[in-house]
């Protein structure tokens, strides 16, 4: 199969897929406990003011009545409104996943420098300082729970040395006319060089938590790959050859071990921009993590829905691109 | 190298100077500022600030004065109320605020039947201009409560230029009071900017900022790293007593009109034993829940209506468990047939605090060694269904007033419908007559003997168990003045200055 017709299977299957996902997510959440609008009223209005309210928006009819309902509205792009707040779900999303695709990216650059550099190294120095250190620092960030290595970066470089602010994406002092969402990008644009460095700022404590955290798994994957290509022939015969060893290392043993590796950074990094919900709410970080985890306290259907849906739209959007890219990286791998 | 000092120093200075606003952090969100759909608390102070309706508060009380009536006459015994209107009051894109304004905005809040509509609803019939400034509204029954209800920001003239008569607004509101909303990211921060339109006091300073955020514990971190100069709401208590230790900012203690009680199913065996639901009520120990958890931030509350308004009276009994096993025993339980209960929580909508709580509730219960109680929990929307399925026998609630006023701390909880809302099943027509007759007259001394009576027959039947009230508190910087936490909880920003 060609790789083009490869990628239309894959979004054509990705369609039931979603519905799946979607069907399975609208119905669990019809049939746990509780519903939008007894947990904004319950405990405060009469109850047939509540009963009032869920007719209104159509909380009593048959759920696959509603199903099909909410259906018809997704299909021509409409994913409803919030319960919680009246809005366009849409709209919120948008508002929170630049949020999200910022701090991701931030701290998927970090987890990705460690992870190849000290990896690759560690590997060419299998068993020295370099090689245990790199394997004592994996296990441990494998290990630290990600909220409390943020509390004590909070701590240790927002309270006691004041190097950083603990939370939040921008000073208060500071204006930025928002564009794209994406701060760094809104401040380059507008040349507002006094943003671009705040935004920058509040970036490092939640960007490093999180790029560090997830560092560790890049780190063993690509050392244990590494360790393994180097001990390959090929890679004995281009020392044999004479070719410098640093050479070697990047150009042949790292780029071969890297095809397992790139898809699981795909994964990972599809996986984050679905909401780094822990590093979001310790951060006060207004992304769609914190975002999803407000929704389901208060039991927003259509905003929960939303965000499934949109997380899994990432999900596909990305693995489809790893897999590209895998083609791209190894011509062996056809589809 | 001179000169760069002198220069250095000179913007310096002029930062310092600069700086006309005020930060403000909070763990709170805004759901809407919508007046027709905001009923949360924030959402509310945010609204408190750039809007004003008929009547407000004297600063510092919980006493009603005019606002954007001048005066008001009560007709028809209790049943017709009309408002003269002031005439200098306008929107901040000029539009006047008249009885046309007033009329539009009550029917739109009641027709779009937005969460707090109800309030409206439940006791307006019509609305009628019957000139430009002169509005009369015309009730389905006598309700005397009917002016605290005004000053809920339901009742808050909108703009009819901005706000749409058949939708909700969800963008910046159209200013009347003393602030108007400069820019709003929403969850990441509001600035609120002095509104040159409006009719009152200027706010003392020009600018506030408010920044949100996701925990109490990046609050108070923000306040102690100097990010925010006021953290209002929530800080841990534990929190706010570490920072009672420190020199360089000040803790601020206000009442509160929350209230905290159990809430006790009466219909649920075995707790329609009425000797079982006073035992319990012996039994609580409310000293040490507000000792232990809260660490002295909280008062004792033995009635539902709290301390401070008019009318309340101390109903429930101090601790005393010998009352409470002579109680039991008379039920039918002893030592070697003890009484088990369930007793529910919430882990999150009260805060963090809540299962010790309720730790401190089951020992208390079981220091009588008659008592045995698990402890269940449930997140809150499905806590929410399991009390209205009537599913829980005994369990943790709270209540904050949508308008101060007695009425609102027992008609909600001893009418039929409103038991039933609350999970307790409690029905007297007895009581709901003496509800209904209170709600007829006008002045607070004609209607004490009634709600007295009320709080008398609540500690008899005890569907509830009143537990504790809350303390409103607030941290901020020294340099940072004005701060009160009123007894009607609203929070003014405009009277927020910095020395």
């Amino acid at each position: 199969m060609s790789l083009k017709a490869y990628i239309i299977t894959r979004i054509i299957l990705a369609i039931p897929m979603m519905l799946i996902l979607l069907s399975l997510i609208f119905f669990i959440l019809r049939i746990i406990p509780g519903d939008p609008v007894k947990a904004i009223l319950g405990g405060k209005a009469p109850i047939e003011v509540i009963e009032r309210k869920r007719h209104e928006l159509g909380l009593d009819k048959p759920i696959p009545i509603q199903f099909v309902e909410y259906l018809g509205k997704l299909m021509k792009g409409d994913m409803g409104k919030s319960t919680l707040t009246g809005r366009p779900v849409w709209d919120e999303l948008m508002e929170r996943f630049p949020a999200t695709v910022e701090l991701t990216l931030f701290g998927f650059s970090i987890a990705v420098l460690i992870g190849v550099f000290w990896g690759a190294e560690a590997a060419r120095k299998k068993d020295k300082t370099m090689d245990v250190s790199a394997r004592v620092f994996a296990m441990l960030m494998y290990a630290i729970p990600i909220f409390w290595l943020g509390l004590m970066f909070q701590f240790l470089f927002g309270m006691i040395l004041r190097w950083f602010p603990v939370g939040g994406r921008i000073s208060a002092a500071v204006s930025l006319k928002p564009i794209t969402g994406l701060y760094i990008l809104d401040s380059l644009i507008q040349g507002n060089w006094t943003a671009l460095k705040d935004v920058l700022w509040h970036l490092v404590l939640p960007g490093t938590t999180l790029g560090l955290v997830i560092s560790s798994i890049f780190l063993r994957m690509i050392r244990n790959n590494t360790v393994l290509m180097l001990s390959q022939d090929f890679v004995k015969a281009a020392k044999a050859r004479g070719i410098k060893e640093k050479v070697v290392l990047y150009r042949h043993a790292l780029k071969n071990a890297f095809v397992p590796i790139l898809t699981m950074m795909g994964l990972q990094l599809a996986l984050l921009l679905a909401g780094a919900v822990l590093t979001e709410t310790t951060f006060s970080w207004p992304g769609l993590g914190s975002y999803l985890i407000m929704k389901i306290r208060y039991r927003d259907f259509p905003a929960i829905q939303g965000t499934v849906v949109f997380f899994a739209f990432i999900v596909i959007v990305i693995s489809i691109l790893v897999d590209i890219i895998n083609a791209l990286v190894d011509p062996r791998v056809r589809y | 190298m001179r000169k760069f000092l002198v220069f250095l120093i000179v913007v310096l200075a002029l930062m310092v100077l600069a700086k006309d606003f005020i930060v403000v952090g909070t763990t709170d969100k805004i759901r809407s500022l919508d007046p027709a759909r905001c009923y949360d608390y924030f959402s509310s102070n945010i609204l408190q600030n750039v809007m004003v309706g008929l009547v407000d508060y004297k600063i510092g009380t919980s006493i009603l004065k005019p606002m954007l009536a001048e005066s008001w006459d009560v007709l028809d015994g209790g049943k017709t109320y009309v408002f003269h209107l002031r005439k200098d009051a306008v929107f901040e894109d000029g539009t006047p605020i008249d009885a046309h304004v007033f009329k539009y905005s009550f029917d739109r809040a009641i027709k779009l039947n937005g969460d707090p509509a109800f309030l409206l609803s439940d006791v307006v019939e019509k609305t009628e201009v019957v000139d430009d400034y002169t509005f009369k509204v015309t009730l389905k029954y006598p309700f005397s409560a009917f002016i605290s209800v005004l000053g809920y920001t339901v009742a808050y003239p909108v703009n009819p230029k901005v706000y749409p008569e058949n939708e909700f607004y969800e963008d910046v509101p159209s200013a009347s009071g003393p602030y108007k909303v400069k820019e709003w990211i929403r969850d990441v921060r509001i600035v609120l900017e002095e509104n040159p339109k409006f009719f009152g006091e200027k706010p003392k300073t020009k600018v506030i900022i408010i920044n949100f955020y996701e925990s109490a514990a990046t609050l108070r971190l923000a306040l102690e790293t100097g990010e925010i100069d006021v953290a209002y709401r929530h800080l841990d208590p534990r929190d706010i007593i570490d920072l009672k230790g420190r020199e360089d900012i000040v803790v601020y203690e206000g009442a509160s009109p929350q209230i905290r009680y159990l809430v006790i199913n009466v219909t649920q065996k075995p707790f329609d034993d009425k000797r079982v639901r006073k035992a319990i009520a012996y039994a609580v120990d409310r000293k040490r829940i507000i000792e232990d958890v809260f660490v002295g931030l909280a008062k004792p509350l033995y009635s539902l209506i709290p301390e401070g308004m008019w009318s309340h009276k101390n109903v429930f009994p101090e601790r005393d468990l010998e009352k409470a096993r002579e109680l039991l025993k008379e039920a039918g339980y002893d030592e070697n047939h003890p009484l088990t209960i369930d007793l529910w929580y919430t882990p999150t909508h009260y805060g963090t605090t809540e299962a010790d709580v309720a730790q401190i509730l089951k020992e208390s219960l079981e220091e009588t060694g008659v008592i045995k109680v698990t402890i269940k929990y449930a997140e809150w929307s499905t806590y929410i269904d399991y009390f209205l399925e009537g599913a829980m026998g005994l369990f943790l609630l709270g209540w904050y007033p949508d308008y101060l006023d007695p009425d609102d701390y027992v008609w909600p909880f001893l009418s039929e419908s409103g038991a039933k809302s609350l999970g307790s099943f409690y029905s007297s027509k007895f009581v709901e007559e003496l509800m209904i007759k209170a709600r007829g007259f006008t002045g607070e001394s004609a209607r004490i003997p009634f709600y007295e009576k009320v709080q008398n027959i609540l500690a008899e039947d005890v569907p509830y168990i009143p537990l504790w009230q809350g303390v409103a508190t607030c941290a901020a910087k020294k340099s940072v003045k004005g701060i009160l936490l009123e007894p009607t909880q609203i929070f003014r920003y405009y009277i927020l200055y910095e020395e």
